[in-house]
């Protein structure tokens, strides 16, 4: 196992610990079904209840990394620093309408060492990067959206 | 790998070759087996696995 799985095993077995459901998403989620692309961050969604923002506090603390920080006043989102790697936190929706409710329903299970991870499907991911618009987005569409297909080829025989 | 290339290739012909193996290749390594995803940025502005 590599240190950036062992990473993501540590993250998915801590969020188990403290009882905190996450959907993995954006590259990371791209990564779990099966694309070939890099990322300099883990991004998670969950929904935005007060217990949930306390088991955050108590998920930094599993970690052992510093307390969750504001990313901007203009952004719900926060960050977890102090880790090996930045873990970014989303609530409630990812850009185009994606909801946790209908990105869950949607989602697959990946075992990732003892724990198993709830992660968005590929198709949503490429939604949400196309919606998003950010250069860095856009700029992994088409190798997401072949992945999508070749994914589709091998399961089907068919292409899409 | 080179068998689902054979497979898969006739199916999706306008994907570059490379783009085809690179994919499959990623594609058919599951997590856990020593897979690197995150880059890491150095102090001097660049990026490491």
């Amino acid at each position: 196992m590599s240190s950036d799985e062992s990473f993501l095993q540590d993250v998915v077995a801590a969020l188990d610990r403290v009882g905190l459901e996450a959907i993995v998403v954006g590259t990371v989620a791209a990564v779990l079904n099966g694309a070939p692309v890099m990322t300099q961050d883990l991004d998670l969604l969950l929904r935005d209840t007060p217990k949930n923002r306390e088991k955050i506090g108590k998920l930094s603390a599993a970690l052992q990394i510093a307390a969750p920080v504001e990313v901007s006043e203009l952004s719900r989102s926060i960050t977890l620093l102090g880790g090996a790697l930045p873990i970014d936190i989303l609530f409630d929706a990812l850009p185009g309408g994606l909801t946790f409710e209908a990105l869950r329903s949607r989602s697959s299970r990946v075992q990732i060492g003892d724990s198993a991870a709830t992660v968005a499907a590929l198709a949503d991911v490429i939604a949400s990067k196309q919606a998003a618009g950010r250069p860095k987005d856009l700029a992994q569409l088409p190798i997401l959206r072949e992945t999508e297909r070749v994914r589709a080829a091998l399961k089907g025989g068919r292409s899409v | 790998m080179l068998e689902a290339r054979q497979r898969v290739a006739p199916l999706v012909p306008d994907i570059d070759p490379g783009d085809l193996l690179l994919i499959l290749q990623s594609l058919l390594r599951p997590i856990g087996t020593g897979r690197r995803f995150f880059l890491r940025r150095r102090d001097s502005g660049g990026y490491v696995f």
